[in-house]
Formats: structure tokens, C-alpha cells, sequence
């Protein structure tokens, strides 16, 4: 009762500001914000045209920007005296984030909205929602949303490759650990390398190692990336190759945290190797697996750097991936409004996507428990 | 030389330089490529210089000499140190002492900014400035240099740069024009004719300093159409053999299209062997050059400058012509080797040709230049050069008719890019110290003496200037005469043929070519006609043209046309 006592006295006196540091904070804030607009305001009249002052680039309104935070903080400890402090705790990410995630998405949209092609000479233009319209009659756009949906479905025999993979190294092998910075070697490399190394040069029809092995098993003209379906795979495989050790790796950090004694009691209770699996670690295992595959599922929604290298999207757009199209719609052709608007679809489209899923694996696993 | 054909082409000319310049040079010059004089008319270049000069390179070319090895660092800096002569009679020593320079170029297999390091090495030591670089892969060029164009961010001061690039960046002032000091060091007359102005002008300006030229030439396996199995096979082909009565290098497409089919499940050498490599993968672009390749010599009808769009920038590519290229594409495919579909210019070139597949591929230079200098090469001599094949009938647009012309079959090299130069930047302006220091370094890279090291050996950069036309020259480098002869008048006699098919210089044309490659790879794998790819095409490029201003873009492609 005394500490508690003790403690509201300790916060009142933190509480109790005196007038004046009350006001030089409010003005601090104020001054800064007044600062801030200001320069925003000069910025943006000058890049419209209206005022002539020669700003050549956008340099003093993040200078600004960092200028108001500090005296935002600043003058919320002056002004608030303790829950100043509090907000502390907080604040700095928050402006850091508004600077590096939400300007640059709102930023973005304003982009998405607009006729762009960097070798205009009329540069900018709005141009409504035609961006969205051509986006969705666009049949290379349509045609990769739709190859995510088979690069999103390969998630899952990444994630059972990966489990078998894990329980492997979970079991009391010889060399356990050898085996288990082996097969975290391929997600080491960068997927570019491993483009080269295995689809630029191990299946090179001509000299690579695998075509020559198929022509000694009797296929005499294989080919690797010339038929949709096979480019589909090969893709991938090297996709896989590279990913499937992080899934691996998470879901082996999960096996070890299990409790042993529920395995334990189940072998005791005569479960066979199958039924202490499927019934017992699997669905321990669930809150693991759920967080890796949503985990890889963002990560392959991403994917395109194996793409660009080794098919640049083909044959005939059967390996396309939107971020590799949006790649040459932005990089070749300089874009930038379609192409941003093609991005920004995208995250919607993954956000819906990775809600709906979230919920949907929430409920299932509500009722499991 | 032979005398009949040198008192013949002094007869022709009021100067050597001049005729080499004019039409009417160009076309005397290819009515003599025919009988192989032209290899042989340019060496009279080598009249011009004197003893000292033509010892002086004779000696460049010994570094390290053909077929001892391809030249690294050491060599690019001494080729770059015994060529500072025009340098230092412009420039005193120390002159540009804390002057830094930032040069945005290439880094492709290695080459392009990798060489200019060394060759300004011995520049900077002089002049006492300091270079700073900005290498980017090709893929990553045409982004890069937009960005920084259409963002006001321009952060180079030296840049290697395309001449399709030009309306990009020197028709929005971003360039410092060329003085004139810079042009007498040069020895701008000596470039070839078609990368004379208005190559590298722009509004009367000259802002580049041309260190390459471009065109697309025919190379070919000479012991694949010397072999005797072969010809025996083929004197029994029962095929419609195209006017190819004998075992032979093709002349024509339809012959290109012919013998590709007959090579499939041939052997030459106890190996499969194929015939015509097409470069089917889309690669940022560039690889549009290698459909138009196939194209020029159907759909640019001599006299008429446009092939890709009419005067109105209405596209062609949806004519007959170019449709009939890309059903060549289609129809030659299933004779290439296995996963031909999957293949870029870069796999065509380097790691198929010149790795031994495939016997008849176009490219630029670099091919005949790595042939028997690059380590990954394996082909060595065996491997010839002519100008693009022509094609028995050729469309005319106007007409809307194909026709088979009385001369003969109609040629049209594909002179693909117009070649790589480099520009300063005007933001240099400013600085006169710094402005000169940039033109400095700029003419270093475009010196005479150095253009001829830097087609001989592995550079990414092709011959450029009539001067480098002499055979002694590079048979004293250690290069087969023939094999010389025959690469030499495969790029000379492209950029001066008369029906020569120039890209326009017009803003955004990589767009063009990068929204084709996209159509033209779904049209390659089946997924539509011929006929339907073309009309996409060129549905995609009329968008692009109303997107980038259609008046201002026909506005600069008949300036580029010639037309007013």
C-alpha cells in the first residue's frame, strides 16, 4: 500500500509541469509543425510552378520532416512532462514508418493514377482509372496472376518436403549436425547463382551434366525450358531448392520445442511410428507449419529473380510471374504508372489473400483446440 | 589491291573520304563489294597517316597479339598509355588535378567500363584527374538512364550511351556539345558514313563521340559448308533447295530457311550439327534487332527509308513482310537444337556459336572480334562472315505488293543500334575545368589508334572508322587474312550498303522493341499465328506512340527519316 502510494506521488510529480515548460513545448510543436508545412507548401508550389525558388530537389522537405519529429518528440516531454516520455516509446518508429512504409505506398497510389512513361516528353499525366482497366485486359498481367496460383500451390510440397527433411534431422542420426548445415546450404546461395549454376549450366542441353545423363538414358534431344509444362517445373524445383531449408529450418526449431513427454505417452500407449506422427506431432506441429507456409507463401509471391534469369518469363509466358512482368514493364519499357499500378493490385491482391487464409487457418485451428 | 579495281574506284571518287560519305559512294562501294574490292579500298586510309602512326599501331596491335591469349588490366592500360599522344597535345601534364569524374557504362561479360579503367589509367595519370564508375549490366542500362533523365537526377558526368538513346537525353538538353577542339582530335571525317551526323547530332549539336559501330552481319561455320558429307547429302536432298544448287554457304533467307531444315539429324565431326540459331527469349529488348534481321531484307524496299513504321508512325510490322519473318521463326524452330526457344542473343552468340553449335547465326561484330581471341571460344578460324542474307522478292509497302527485283535479290542490312558512344553530360557546363577534363577523357575513348585495338580484341566494340579497313593492319596482329577480309567486308559493306536499314533515332524505342519481344515470345511458343502476333505488335506499339506524344515522336522519326 505504501510502495502504491509512493508510486502516484513519484507520477504526480512528473505530472505536476509548470506552465511555462507547458507552453515552450506547445510552441516547439507548433513552431516545428508550422515549419514543416511550410516548407511542403514552398516545395510543392514551386515544383507546380506557381513560385519561383529554385528548389532542385525534394532533400528539404525530408530535412523538414526530420526537423519536425525531433521537435515533435521534444516538445510532447516538455508539454506532457511523463506521458511525453511514454509517447516516446513510440513515436520515433511511428514517424519512421510513415516516412518508409505509408508515404511511400500513398505515394505509390498517386503514381498508379497517373500516365507515366519515363521517355514522354509530356512526362506525368492523371489519367483516372484506365491503369486499372488495362491491368485487368492485360492477358500477360492475367496470364502470371494466374501462374502465381500454381507457384502458390508448389508451396505446399515445398512445406512436405520440408517436414520429412526436418523430422529427418530431428531423428538421432550420425552426423546430425553436418546434415543439418548441408542441407541449409542451398538457401545460402542467391537464387541469381543458382539460376546459372543449375538452369543456365547443368541443364544446358548441350554440355550439361543432367541433359547428358538423359541422353544416356535414351532421350536423344531433351529439353528442359522449351515445353510450358516442364519450364513450369524446373522453375520450380530451383525455386524449391533454394527455399525449402528456411521452411525446413522453422519447422525443425518446432520439433525441438515439443514436449517429449506427449510423444512419449503416446508410444507408451502403443501409437504406432505413423499414429504418434499424424496424430500427435502433426497437429503440435500445426501453429509452426501455418506460420512457415504463410511465411514462404509471401516470400513466393515474390518471386522472380530465378524467373528473369533463366526463362525471362517463357516460353510463352508458361513460367511468367507477375513480379517478373511488372520487372519488364517497368525496367524495358519504363512504365511507371502501369507499372506501379500493376504492383499495387498485386498487394491487394496478396493481402486479401493472406487475410482470408489467416482467418481461415485461425477458425480451423480454434475448433482443433 | 588489284590495279583494275583501284584505278577504278579513283575514278569514281573526287576524294576517298568523300565518296566513302556520299550515296552515291555507298552505292559504288557495294556494286564493288560484289567483286571484293572493297576490302582493299579503304586500306588506301593508311596513306593518310605517317610512318610513326602506322608503326604506332602496329605495335598496339601486338598487345598481346591474336591467339596469345585474351588481353586483362595490364594490357588495356598499356594499350591506353601508348595512345595519350592527342591527349597530351591538348591537355598539359596535371592539368585537370582535382577534377573527379563520374562515367555511367556497361559491364557486359566484362568488358565495355572494365576496358575503358585501363585505357583511362594512364589519362588520369597524366591529365591528374580521377574517374569514379557506374557499371551496369545491360538489362539494368535502359532503367537506370531513364530514371535518371526523366527524375532530373542525373548523376554522371560521362556516359556510355547508344545513339537510340539520343532523343532520350540529348533532345531534352541534358548533353555538353562537342567543342571543336574535341572534333579536329577525333578525326571525325574518318567515321563511317551512316554514323556520321545526324548520328550522335542533335538540332545541328554534336554530342557524341562514336567509339563503335553496329550491324547486324551473317556469321557462318566455314567447315560445316566446306565438308564434303555434308555436300553429298545435300546433292541428294530431294527438299526444294532454294536456288542452292550446291553445298554452300546461304545467300538468302529462303536458303537460310532450306538448309536449316536439311542440317537436322545431319552429323558433321561424328556430332549433331544445326543450321540457323534464332534467339527467340526476349532480352530487355535488344532481341527484337535479331526478328529484324530476318525481316529487313523482305520489308525495306530499296529507296524506302522506313521499315518499322510509315511516315505517319504507322507500324509496319503487322505487313507481310514482317510476318513473313516471324513465320521464318516459327517454321525454322523445330529444326534448331532442343530448347532453342529458350534461348537469348547472349546464348545464341557466345554460348552456342561460338562454343561450337549451330553453323549460321547473326550478330553484331563481336562474334568475328572473340572468334579466335576469347578463351570460351572454340571455333577459332572456321568460322566466315558475309553481309546478312537478301531475300528473292522484297514487299513493297506501297505497292502492297511482292516483288522480285531485276538486280538480283534484295539485301537490306539490319544496322542494328548504330553503335555505342560516349557523351558528356551537360551538367559539367558549369565547370570549364571539369568540362574539358570530361572531353578529354571522352576523346581518349574515341581515339583512332585506340578504335583499332578495340575491335581486334575482346571489347564489345566493333570497327567504326574506314581507317580501320586495312587488312595489313590486323594481318599483322596475327589475324588469317581471309578470315579477316571476309569479317571486315561483313561490317563495311553493311554500314555502307545502299539499302542499309537504319532504326530511328526516336525516344523510347527500346519500349517498341521490349513490348514486341513480350508478343513475339507468346507467338513463338504456339500460343498464336503469325499474322495475330504481328497485329499485337503492332496494336502495342500504336498505345505506346499515342502515350509517348504522337505528334512529337513523328515529328522525330522523319527527322530521322530525312523527311522535314
Amino acid at each position: 500500500m505504501a510502495n502504491t502510494a509512493a508510486a502516484a506521488h513519484f507520477v504526480g510529480q512528473f505530472d505536476s509541469i509548470p506552465p511555462q515548460r507547458r507552453l515552450a513545448g506547445r510552441l516547439l510543436i507548433a513552431l516545428g509543425s508550422i515549419g514543416f508545412v511550410l516548407i511542403v507548401l514552398l516545395q510543392a508550389f514551386d515544383a507546380a510552378g506557381i513560385v519561383r525558388i529554385g528548389f532542385t530537389n525534394w532533400r528539404p522537405t525530408l530535412y523538414a520532416y526530420g526537423g519536425w519529429a525531433v521537435l515533435l518528440c521534444v516538445g510532447l516531454v516538455l508539454a506532457r512532462g511523463q506521458r511525453g516520455w511514454r509517447a516516446l516509446f513510440i513515436l520515433p518508429a511511428a514517424l519512421f514508418t510513415i516516412a518508409v512504409a505509408i508515404f511511400p505506398t500513398i505515394f505509390g497510389l498517386s503514381i498508379a493514377f497517373t500516365d507515366w512513361n519515363l521517355a514522354s516528353l509530356s512526362g506525368q499525366k492523371f489519367n483516372g482509372i484506365d491503369n486499372l482497366v488495362q491491368a485487368f485486359h492485360d492477358p500477360f498481367y492475367i496470364n502470371a496472376l494466374l501462374n502465381m496460383v500454381y507457384y502458390v500451390c508448389a508451396v505446399l510440397v515445398e512445406y512436405a518436403i520440408a517436414f520429412c527433411l526436418a523430422l529427418l534431422l530431428n531423428a538421432d542420426i550420425r552426423g546430425r549436425k553436418f546434415w543439418r548445415v548441408t542441407f541449409l546450404l542451398p538457401f545460402m546461395l542467391s537464387p541469381v547463382a543458382v539460376s546459372w549454376m543449375v538452369g543456365k549450366s547443368m541443364l544446358e542441353t548441350r554440355f550439361g551434366p543432367i541433359p547428358r545423363l538423359v541422353r544416356w538414358l535414351g532421350v536423344q534431344t531433351p529439353s528442359f525450358f522449351g515445353d510450358p509444362i516442364w519450364a513450369k517445373l524446373w522453375i520450380e524445383a530451383m525455386n524449391a531448392w533454394v527455399s525449402i531449408p528456411f521452411v525446413m529450418i522453422l519447422l525443425l526449431a518446432g520439433l525441438q520445442a515439443l514436449p517429449k513427454e506427449v510423444q512419449e505417452a503416446a508410444r507408451v500407449d502403443g501409437a504406432s511410428a505413423w499414429q504418434s506422427f499424424w496424430q500427435v506431432t502433426f497437429p503440435l506441429m500445426l501453429p509452426v507449419s501455418v506460420t512457415a507456409i504463410i511465411i514462404r507463401t509471401i516470400f513466393q509471391l515474390k518471386l522472380a529473380d530465378i524467373v528473369i534469369t533463366v526463362t525471362a518469363g517463357g516460353p510463352g509466358g508458361a513460367t511468367d510471374t507477375v513480379s517478373s512482368f511488372i520487372y519488364r514493364v517497368y525496367s524495358d519499357r519504363s512504365n511507371v504508372g502501369y507499372g506501379t499500378m500493376l504492383a499495387m493490385i498485386y498487394l491487394v491482391i496478396i493481402i486479401v489473400f493472406v487475410t482470408l487464409v489467416l482467418n481461415f487457418v485461425g477458425r480451423r485451428m480454434q475448433r482443433m483446440t | 589491291m588489284r590495279v583494275e579495281h583501284y584505278n577504278r574506284l579513283l575514278g569514281m571518287m573526287a576524294s576517298r573520304r568523300s565518296v566513302l560519305k556520299g550515296a552515291a559512294g555507298a552505292a559504288s562501294l557495294a556494286a564493288l563489294a560484289s567483286s571484293g574490292a572493297l576490302g582493299t579500298a579503304s586500306s588506301a586510309f593508311a596513306a593518310d597517316m605517317s610512318a610513326d602512326e602506322l608503326a604506332l599501331r602496329k605495335q598496339i596491335l601486338q598487345i598481346p597479339g591474336v591467339g596469345k591469349g585474351q588481353p586483362g588490366d595490364a594490357e588495356w592500360q598499356k594499350v591506353g598509355e601508348m595512345v595519350l599522344g592527342p591527349t597530351k597535345a591538348n591537355v598539359k601534364q596535371g592539368e585537370f588535378a582535382g577534377v573527379e569524374l563520374t562515367f555511367m557504362g556497361l559491364n557486359n561479360q566484362g568488358q565495355h567500363n572494365f576496358l575503358y579503367r585501363g585505357f583511362l589509367k594512364p589519362w588520369e595519370t597524366y591529365t591528374g584527374a580521377t574517374t569514379k564508375w557506374i557499371d551496369l549490366a545491360q538489362a539494368d542500362y535502359n532503367a537506370r538512364l531513364q530514371q535518371a533523365v526523366a527524375t532530373g537526377t542525373v548523376d554522371f558526368d560521362v556516359i556510355e550511351m547508344g545513339a537510340p538513346f539520343e532523343g532520350d537525353v540529348c533532345g531534352k538538353g541534358l548533353t555538353s556539345e562537342m567543342p571543336d577542339w574535341v572534333k579536329t582530335q577525333l578525326d571525325m571525317d574518318d567515321i563511317v558514313a551512316y554514323l556520321q551526323p545526324p548520328v550522335g547530332t542533335w538540332n545541328g549539336k554534336q554530342y557524341r563521340v562514336t567509339v563503335d559501330g553496329d550491324t547486324h552481319n551473317f556469321n557462318y561455320r566455314t567447315d560445316v559448308f566446306a565438308d564434303a558429307d555434308l555436300a553429298k547429302a545435300w546433292d541428294s536432298y530431294s527438299d526444294d533447295k532454294k536456288g542452292l544448287t550446291k553445298w554452300g554457304v546461304p545467300t538468302t533467307w529462303q536458303q537460310v530457311q532450306a538448309v536449316t531444315k536439311f542440317l537436322k539429324g545431319q552429323k558433321f565431326q561424328g556430332n549433331d550439327v544445326y543450321g540457323y540459331l534464332d534467339a527467340p527469349k526476349p532480352w530487355g529488348g535488344f532481341g527484337f534487332y535479331f526478328l529484324g534481321s530476318r525481316a529487313t531484307a523482305y520489308a525495306k524496299y530499296p529507296g524506302d527509308k522506313a521499315f518499322l513504321f510509315d511516315e505517319d508512325m504507322k507500324p509496319l510490322v503487322n505487313n507481310p513482310a514482317w510476318v513473313r519473318a516471324i513465320q521464318d521463326v516459327l517454321d525454322a524452330l523445330p529444326f534448331e537444337p532442343a530448347d532453342q526457344i529458350n534461348a537469348d542473343p547472349n546464348t545464341t552468340g557466345f554460348s552456342q556459336f561460338l562454343a561450337g553449335t549451330g553453323s549460321m547465326i547473326p550478330w553484331w561484330g563481336d562474334i568475328g572480334s572473340n572468334a579466335k581471341t576469347s578463351d570460351s571460344s572454340v571455333i577459332g578460324d572456321t568460322v566466315g562472315f558475309s553481309i546478312l542474307p537478301g531475300s528473292d522478292d522484297v514487299y513493297n509497302r506501297k505497292t502492297g505488293k511482292w516483288e522480285t527485283l531485276s538486280s538480283g535479290p534484295n539485301f537490306a542490312p539490319n544496322c542494328a543500334y548504330l553503335g555505342w558512344g560516349v557523351y558528356v553530360m551537360a551538367r559539367v557546363d558549369g565547370d570549364a575545368k571539369k568540362q574539358k577534363a570530361a572531353w578529354s577523357a571522352a576523346a581518349h575513348l574515341g581515339g583512332k589508334d585506340l578504335a583499332l585495338w578495340t575491335a581486334a580484341y575482346p571489347s564489345g566494340f566493333q570497327v567504326y572508322r574506314n581507317s580501320q579497313h586495312n587488312i595489313d593492319e590486323w594481318v599483322s596482329a596475327g589475324y588469317d587474312k581471309d578470315f579477316i577480309t571476309s569479317y571486315l567486308d561483313s561490317q563495311f559493306n553493311s554500314y555502307n550498303h545502299p539499302n542499309a536499314a537504319v532504326e530511328p533515332r526516336i525516344p523510347g524505342i527500346f519500349q517498341y522493341y521490349s513490348a514486341a519481344e513480350d508478343i513475339l515470345a507468346n507467338t513463338f511458343a504456339g500460343k498464336m499465328k503469325a499474322q495475330e502476333g504481328a497485329d499485337a505488335i503492332a496494336a502495342a506499339w500504336d498505345k505506346l506512340t499515342d502515350q509517348l506524344g504522337r505528334d512529337s515522336q513523328i515529328k522525330l522519326y522523319r527527322a530521322a527519316l530525312g523527311m522535314t
